[in-house]
């Protein structure tokens, strides 16, 4: 749960009321990250940009469903996008899914600021990137595999070629890393 | 936290479960049953899958952004834009009903406008090609009909010129005679292949149910050459593959004759020779 400033949380209510004008705000606010979290699941920036507007709209209309006490709006919207890209990718006929994995882009230009992002978002992308890097590899692809391609512990047992146990002590020992690392 | 003698129960068995469930991993009866613990209202088991999804989103925002294109900006600013219009369209309604109810019609409204736009602009764009593929098939078959009547007409000339030319060929020409005194015509016979070819000028076109009718008349029988019908310029080419009795033959001649041709002539004679 990050602590932004309660005008990120204002902007979602303004949202709710009907103003345009947070909309716009919100989408020049949080739509990059949305369409990078979108291009990662999606693997094709065209996909990625029709779903971007998909969440837009469903933020526009759902907007009086976000709980300020459950997520932050980032958060919220991050986590809309995730869950229509996954169901995108889930309608997929299996055959078209690509099958290497992306590794997470830790390189120098993944952070520069884009476009009216914040420095805050920059470094706690920053944060994120090396706590990932305390993960063991195997522990972070159960995490990615599950996270960014949807995959269940025995979709990803399936996948990886390893026992269903192992998959699961990895994603819990990955977690648990994540969360040290993240709250340190 | 629910208290109280109903208050649900705290198993820290499920703790382990909520990571894998929080990233959507969990499946089997792992699920099942973390699902029906958490349906019984377990607060801590929701704060602590709510602390995982916090996580979670992080992880999310951990991917390198990528700015959106511009086209997409303009549609998601179109559909505020466009909300603010149903909004200021609909002034009389009380303003909480009016946002509860016009603007989600409004966005599904202009999303569905634009989907419409964009659906239209698609089915028209196969429309084209599909005109386009339909006139470039048109086209071939075209040509392929050009070359088809090109390559008939080739083997036509090819096969009149070695009649024409042929050892022993010979000539006779058909004089107009009655109504069609200025028409002409020109048999050729190769003599030695028994093969002819009639070539037909100035001749009237006929009705539907009338035909013109070639002959050769040997030892004074006539014997059908086949039928004919002239072009509009009053032309037309007869090819006779095979003559009998080629050296008996006294005279070539044309008549009128019922669609289909008769076995003997009935009609008027318009050539002759």
């Amino acid at each position: 749960m990050d602590s932004l400033p309660t005008h990120d949380v204002t902007l979602v209510s303004r949202i709710a009321s009907g103003d345009g004008d947070a909309l716009a705000a919100a989408f020049d606010l949080y739509s990059p990250a949305v369409l990078g979290l979108l291009s990662r699941i999606l693997k094709g920036r065209t996909e990625a940009e029709e779903v971007l507007q998909e969440v837009f709209l469903q933020v526009w209309t759902q907007a009086d469903r976000f709980d300020p006490q459950r997520s932050s709006p980032r958060g919220w919207i991050l986590m809309l996008a995730r869950s229509r890209a996954l169901d995108r990718v889930r309608r997929r006929d299996s055959s078209r899914r690509r099958e290497e994995e992306v590794a997470v882009d830790a390189s120098p230009a993944a952070l520069r600021p884009v476009g009216t992002e914040r420095l805050e978002a920059v470094e706690r992308r920053r944060r994120v990137l090396s706590a990932l890097g305390l993960l063991s590899p195997e522990q972070r692809d159960c995490i990615e595999l599950a996270f960014f391609e949807g995959l269940t512990h025995t979709q990803i047992a399936e996948r990886l070629k390893a026992p269903l146990g192992t998959v699961k002590s990895r994603i819990l020992l990955g977690m648990n890393k994540l969360r040290q690392a993240l709250s340190s | 936290m629910m208290t109280g003698p109903g208050a649900p129960t705290h198993d820290p068995r499920f703790e382990e479960l909520l990571p894998a469930y929080a990233l959507g991993a969990l499946d089997g009866g792992e699920l099942r049953e973390l699902e029906e613990h958490l349906a019984t209202g377990c607060d801590e088991c929701r704060r602590q899958l709510a602390l995982w999804q916090g996580d979670l989103e992080e992880l999310a925002a951990s991917v390198p952004p990528v700015e959106p294109s511009e086209a997409t900006r303009r549609r998601i600013l179109r559909l505020a834009g466009s909300a603010a219009t149903a909004r200021a369209a609909a002034p009389q309604r009380p303003a909480r009903r009016t946002l509860r109810w016009a603007l989600p019609i409004a966005a599904v409204l202009a999303l569905a406008v634009w989907g419409g736009v964009r659906q239209a602009r698609l089915v028209s764009e196969v429309g084209r090609l599909h005109a386009e593929r339909e006139r470039l098939e048109q086209q071939v078959a075209a040509l392929d009909r050009e070359l088809t009547v090109a390559r008939a007409d080739n083997e036509r000339m090819a096969q009149a010129l070695s009649i024409i030319t042929a050892p022993g060929s010979r000539a006779v020409q058909l004089a107009g005679l009655g109504t069609t005194p200025d028409a002409l015509g020109h048999t050729f016979i190769d003599t030695r292949g028994r093969r002819a070819i009639f070539y037909a000028f100035d001749l009237p076109a006929l009705a539907p149910e009338k035909t013109y009718q070639l002959w050769w008349i040997a030892a004074g029988r006539p014997f059908s050459a086949g039928t004919f019908n002239v072009d509009p310029h009053g032309h037309a080419r007869l090819q006779i593959d095979r003559v009998d009795d080629v050296d008996k033959i006294q005279a070539w001649a044309v008549t009128v004759e019922p669609a289909g041709g008769v076995p003997q002539p009935t009609g008027e004679m318009v050539l002759k020779g």
